[in-house]
């Protein structure tokens, strides 16, 4: 796979995934890109594309079949009698262990049919029947789940994915594998179910090579992937402080390590019970956390009271950091409402995860900030009174500044707190704290900002603010105008300086042309600094030998008293 | 300016308040309309008023251009028969109408504006017909006599009295309590200077100065205003200053406001609401400690599944008969 004059390209790839000891995806991805380009990180995509080999589309999953094996047709299960369906079940499943090549259109057409027209079979059978699933079902069917779904993904065609703009890479054989998630999905759901059984099937490696399969492109399989966590989670007590530390590290992952602009490697020690060597490119995590925060969203919900010390920590620790990933606009809905859901469960969590958002509030991205803000108005929407107390004074500050930004997105939805009903009861209650954070920035934009869209709603803020308490409004009015007033004051003060000084200037240095027959003058020999300037010294200089001694940096005098005191030696 | 020239142009002022003043039978009929009528009533003459102090304080403009654009509105109401909906056109021509000869050139914002703050519904033209119109029939030329008028005389006339006390009297304090009063359609009906001076001793007797209440007796004698007259209208004035001074919060009406945002902001408004929900997992009690040992194993193909030891189902005669059941709950 060796391209001669690039860099390597190599792939190590387990035959059998689910024989592995432990379960690896080892991959290493250089870029095809030169090293200058590189440094720049900003490569752009067209010439990434052009350099980019395309690889065939082989799949090292069918190399080792030899020849290619018709599959032939097995009686229907409803038309069988009931002694004989255990038998038939069984072998229809081992018949479905078969793979096929779907990258080869044409290839294998009538043993494909066969089987898609098989598990369609066994999907229904497993739904409307009671009474199937036997023990000694379990392992035929998990395996044949294991079969058909464990494999290993192929590399991402295009590194830089974007799940909103791009179209997604589907998978070729999803009209199997499709109906094995299926069947996978009804079989946990069946009545019969035991998890007592299957939770010998069913275990930590499982749950591991589940994980890894949300590295896919395609969405529909990450769909069915969320779903059927969703109940593994729901069905295997065992398996659920496991699930929950791989979420946890996928999440801390996420945070700490995929920042990068190629492809990443990364290595994870987990707790150190656990080593775990795992290959994601960015673009896709933001797929996975986007269906684990879906997943988590329903754990979340179902904490019993008090919480523990673990989710507390999830929460500081992976879901605030969470905030600064670079791609948060494609799961921030989701990831806001993990975070509202815990702090409707515990409200004394308020406190710290306002302050950490506050903490970790974007300064130069006006995306995020809306964000934020957005966030922060859920989470206002079911905040306690009482909690509210507690962060309105760091909260209104930032939003103050929110308001007076100039990029219009952002002022506009800071100001749009002020149409909540809830809100607006909260801010009643504490008017007398938050009114005078708010009111310098509202009366500022209210003559400043660019935006008249901006502007009208200021007006609005205003006009409720006044009428909720007048009186104060009153007050922080005229005290606003007095502090302008004053500062006019200074300003115009500043300027009668300045002209003072300019006037000086002048007649000083008339003063010199005249003094230049007498002694020499010791204007400006208090002032050390050199305020250098001019050079117009040079004609009366010449002309009289007597005033040479006149040093020539006194044309332009200095700014204070040294000045002013000095002219009086000129005369 | 000397006292005897303030107390001067104090009389002079005095004669000509007449000439300002609202028609009373008007104001009465104002008063008594019920709400929903086809005349304005009190309350909705009131609340255009505030409205008209909101766009006052909002453009920066002075209190003596309020309280002219109230003289001019409640002096047109009380002339004309106006209906409700025009009743915001009247109110804002009346307010540029006081902005254009009591402001600078440089302060005054436009027409244009004025309604799109406003949220008014009617054009730029018609708000020129309007002013037109009011023009008119009062034959407005530059300026009224008002209570405002009053104030700044009396509270010169106080300063040059007594040249110590500067600080006690706050001119800002009695504009705004004038403010709160004009928002009230019954302080029309009272004569300026009186509605003037009651405020002043109010303000006197709250900061307890004798010397200033002898001040206000010595005007309102100069003025031969009654007793009566200042006591019916000091009553009257008393429960609104403490209204407006309570700290209680009164819950703003703003349903009547418009928030009009940009298309990609109120996209994205609700968006959380559309997050789909899998079905909540309850947390089980007892098995999650159990399972925090279970994973210190590393896993290996050989050994057999760790969610199987003991304790992490309720399997088997181990558990008590209540935590068997609740087996069922998850399946």
């Amino acid at each position: 796979m060796n391209v001669p004059g690039q860099p390597p390209f190599v792939t190590f790839v387990p035959r059998q995934p689910t024989d592995c000891s432990i379960s690896i995806a080892l991959c290493i991805k250089m870029s095809a890109i030169s090293a200058s380009e590189k440094v720049d990180g900003f490569t752009r995509k067209s010439m990434r594309k052009a350099q980019k080999q395309r690889k065939s589309q082989g799949s090292s999953q069918y190399r080792t079949q030899s020849a290619p094996v018709e599959l032939s047709p097995l009686p229907q299960l409803k038309d069988a009698p009931s002694t004989e369906q255990q038998e038939l079940f069984t072998q229809k499943l081992q018949q479905c262990c078969m793979l096929f090549d779907f990258l080869d259109s044409v290839m294998d057409l009538k043993s494909k049919e066969i089987k898609r027209a098989t598990l369609n079979e066994l999907v229904d059978y497993v739904s409307t029947n009671r009474g199937v699933l036997v023990e000694s079902t379990y392992p035929e069917i998990t395996n044949m789940i294991c079969t058909n779904i464990f494999r290993t993904l192929p590399p991402s065609d295009n590194p830089d994915f974007d799940p909103e703009e791009d179209e997604p890479t589907l998978e070729a054989s999803w009209p199997h594998i499709q109906l094995v998630y299926e069947f996978l999905l009804r079989f946990l759901e069946n009545p019969d179910f035991q998890p007592s059984i299957a939770k010998r099937h069913i275990d930590q490696k499982f749950v591991l090579q589940l994980l890894e399969l949300f590295d896919s492109e395609d969405p529909r399989e990450r769909d069915f992937l969320k779903t059927i966590l969703h109940r593994i989670y729901g069905k295997f007590l065992g398996l659920r402080a496991f699930i929950r530390k791989q979420i946890n590290n996928i999440f801390l992952r996420f945070i700490y390590e995929t920042e990068h602009f190629n492809a990443i490697m990364s290595i994870i020690n987990i707790h150190d019970y656990l080593v775990h060597v795992v290959c994601l490119s960015f673009c896709t995590v933001i797929c996975l956390m986007r269906s684990c925060c879906f997943s988590v969203c329903s754990i979340i919900n179902g904490f019993a009271l008090p919480l523990k010390a673990e989710h507390k920590q999830f929460l500081m620790k992976v879901l605030i950091p969470l905030h600064t990933a670079k791609g948060l606009a494609l799961f921030h809905a989701q990831l806001a409402y993990c975070v509202v859901q815990f702090l409707e469960k515990d409200p004394t969590l308020t406190e710290p995860v306002i302050r950490g958002l506050l903490k970790f509030w974007p300064k130069t991205c006006s995306q995020k900030e809306v964000m934020f803000l957005g966030e922060i108005e859920e989470i206002l929407d079911v905040i306690e009174p009482t909690q509210f107390k507690k962060i309105q004074e760091p909260l209104f500050k930032q939003i103050s500044k929110c308001v007076a930004n100039p990029h219009f997105q952002v002022a506009e939805r800071a100001l749009y707190f002020w149409n909540n009903e809830y809100i607006l009861s909260l801010i009643e209650e504490n008017i007398d704290k938050v009114l005078p954070i708010m009111f310098g920035s509202l009366y500022r934009i209210s003559k400043e900002h660019w935006n008249p869209t901006i502007v009208a709603l200021v007006y609005n803020v205003l006009k409720t603010l006044m009428e909720m308490n007048c009186t104060l409004f009153d007050e922080l009015t005229s005290s606003y105008k007095a502090e302008r007033q004053r500062e006019k004051k200074k300003e115009q003060e500043r300027d009668e300086l300045w002209k003072k000084l300019d006037e000086l200037r002048l007649s000083s240095a008339a003063l010199v042309q005249n003094n230049s027959h007498g002694l020499p003058s010791v204007q400006n020999n208090n002032n050390n600094n050199n305020n250098n300037n001019s050079s117009n010294n040079n004609d009366n200089q010449d002309t009289r030998a007597e005033a040479a001694a006149v040093p020539t940096d006194n044309k332009v005098p200095d700014a204070g008293v040294a000045a002013s005191e000095s002219t009086p030696c000129a005369k | 300016m000397d006292a005897y020239k303030l107390m001067k142009e104090l009389r002079v002022n005095y004669e000509q308040e007449a000439h300002y003043r609202p028609k009373e039978t008007g104001l009465r009929l104002i008063e008594s309309t019920t709400e929903g009528d086809s005349r304005i009533s009190a309350k909705g003459r009131n609340a255009k008023v505030e409205d008209l102090w909101s766009l006052t304080s909002f453009f920066g403009y002075s209190t003596q251009t309020f309280v002219l654009a109230v003289n001019l509105l409640d002096r047109f109401l009380a002339m004309i028969k106006v209906q409700p909906k025009h009743l915001s056109c009247v109110s804002v021509s009346c307010l540029h109408m006081a902005a254009k000869v009591t402001e600078e050139e440089c302060d005054l914002s436009p027409a244009d504006e004025l309604i799109r703050i406003g949220q008014c519904r009617f054009t730029t033209s018609d708000l020129c017909r309007m002013e037109k119109i009011v023009g008119e029939k009062l034959g407005f030329k530059s300026n009224a006599v008002t209570a405002l008028t009053f104030l700044h005389l009396y509270h010169q006339i106080a300063l040059s009295h007594s040249t110590d006390r500067k600080e006690s009297l706050s001119l800002e304090k009695l504009e705004a309590q004038l403010k709160a009063c004009l928002c009230r359609i019954s302080f029309s009906k009272a004569k300026p200077s009186v509605l003037a001076l009651s405020l002043l001793r109010q303000e006197m007797e709250a900061v307890q100065s004798e010397d200033m209440l002898e001040i206000a007796y010595h005007i309102q004698r100069h003025l031969k205003i009654t007793d009566g007259e200042l006591l019916l209208w000091s009553e009257r004035v008393a429960p609104c200053l403490s209204d407006y001074a309570s700290p209680e919060c009164s819950k703003p009406n703003h349903r009547k406001l418009q928030w009009i945002v940009s298309r990609r902001t109120a996209q994205n408004l609700h968006s959380y609401r559309t997050v789909p929900e899998l079905p909540t997992i309850p947390e089980g009690c007892w098995d999650e400690s159990e399972s925090e040992d279970l994973c210190e194993d590393v896993m290996s193909s050989g050994e057999e599944s760790l969610s199987s030891s003991l304790g992490s189902d309720a399997e088997g005669p181990f558990f008590p008969l209540h935590l068997r059941r609740q087996k069922h709950l998850h399946a």
